[in-house]
């Protein structure tokens, strides 16, 4: 699986900063889906529509695992805004993961 | 789709997997995120760079049901007619069974040419075209997972009739014609089975020639990325516009309209070849049911 979430279009659309998100997940692994449950809360409750959020299975896709360094699985990084972040984990503690990706309230 | 030479590990029981993972997990460096996540119960498969693995933690190797070491009859194929084998069969024809990846355009049999090897898709798919003057045709057979390339070989006749492209890139396995010959006096399932995939492949032949007389393109193309999607164990593919229109035996135009249309009603997102399946019900819906007769063929079979 490679699912992408969210919606993209408000990068041309607006002034919105958009985040662009990866989770690296092992397919229905129980750790990987609580992690998918987790990010599509946080992105729902917590991003208002701003941000694109790709799901990658490394059993399918082990390769882009290791393009982008990951170690373990489920692993979150935030490729846009900058600087990179990443959570590692089950996503299951949601300010971490809020300070990882960089909400306005965590900014310094 | 996934590189040859990278596999998932299945077991982490065996000692070889224990030093492994322990050894893996030596590299982590002390206090790192990866190693708290890990201590928390929080991961379930870590990615070994040397050995170009992932390796799965025993819980998320047991929620995926893969077997552990000593467990599987034999090792899992993900060929319909290689897992129908007995395990006696299957380690009789196994050390002749070679992993090949496929990629998209290969032609691995041509009309009138002898058939070297046949191929058992994995996550490949392969169209079947008959050949006609001035190189224009249209596709008569598909091929995935569920099928094999080759077939006439066990109707006793070792020339193909047919081009067999590669139409999405992927894994197969391949066995030259010598040993499949002889596989297939030996196995009973092989040649049942490969019967029942004939007749498949036979009342696909005739649906489709229905299909292409009597069906809108559009309902064509929406059964045509059904069957791919089914083929491929996917919902997201590529596929050009080009080659679709080569399949189907219609003009690019046409194609261009059918994807625009199926793209409007949100069935589909198609851009740069890259497609995705959005609403599987509608597009079942707005497809001409070929593909829905054809399923449950193969399911009879």
């Amino acid at each position: 699986m490679s699912a992408r979430r969210g919606k993209p279009g408000n990068t041309i659309d607006g002034p919105t900063t958009v985040a662009v998100l990866r989770l690296y997940i092992a397919g229905d692994a129980p750790n990987s889906v609580q992690a998918v449950v987790n990010i599509e809360a946080i992105c729902r409750d917590c991003l208002n529509g701003a941000y694109d959020l790709e799901i990658i299975d490394v059993l399918e896709y082990p390769e882009r695992a290791m393009a982008a360094g990951i170690l373990v699985t489920p692993t979150l990084t935030k490729v846009y805004p900058l600087p990179a972040a990443q959570v590692v984990g089950n996503l299951s503690d949601r300010p971490r993961v809020l300070l990882a990706i960089g909400t306005r309230s965590e900014e310094q | 789709m996934s590189e040859g030479s990278l596999r998932v590990v299945d077991s982490v029981q065996g000692k070889q997997h224990d030093k492994t993972i322990k050894g893996l997990l030596r590299q982590l460096v002390n206090g790192s995120p990866e190693q708290q996540a890990i201590e928390a119960g929080e991961i379930d498969a870590i990615i070994d760079y040397s050995g170009r693995n992932v390796i799965l933690f025993p819980a998320a190797r047991d929620a995926l049901r893969l077997p552990a070491a000593g467990e599987s009859t034999h090792e899992p194929v993900a060929n319909n007619l290689l897992a129908a084998l007995t395990q006696q069969e299957y380690q009789r024809l196994a050390p002749y069974l070679e992993s090949v990846t496929l990629a998209s355009g290969t032609v691995l049999h041509e009309p009138g040419e002898p058939i070297r090897f046949v191929y058992f898709p994995v996550d490949c798919l392969i169209s079947l075209l008959p050949m006609v003057t001035g190189g224009r045709t249209v596709e008569v057979g598909l091929v995935g997972f569920d099928g094999m390339v080759g077939t006439s070989l066990a109707l006793g006749v070792n020339v193909s009739s047919l081009r067999a492209r590669v139409q999405i890139g992927g894994r197969a396995f391949r066995v030259s014609q010598a040993r499949f010959t002889s596989a297939l006096q030996d196995s009973q399932t092989l040649q049942h089975e490969l019967n029942l995939y004939i007749y498949t492949e036979l009342a696909a032949s005739r649906q489709t020639a229905l299909c292409r007389t009597l069906h809108r393109i559009e309902e064509r193309v929406a059964s045509r990325l059904l069957m791919t999607s089914a083929r491929v164990r996917s919902d997201q593919f590529f596929v050009t516009q080009e080659s679709l229109a080569c399949v189907l035996g219609v003009r690019r135009e046409s194609i261009t309209q059918a994807a625009g249309a199926l793209q409007r009603r949100r069935l589909i997102t198609y851009s740069r070849g890259n497609l995705r399946i959005l609403n599987r019900q509608g597009l079942e819906a707005a497809s001409c049911h070929c593909y829905g007769r054809l399923d449950n063929l193969s399911h009879r079979a």
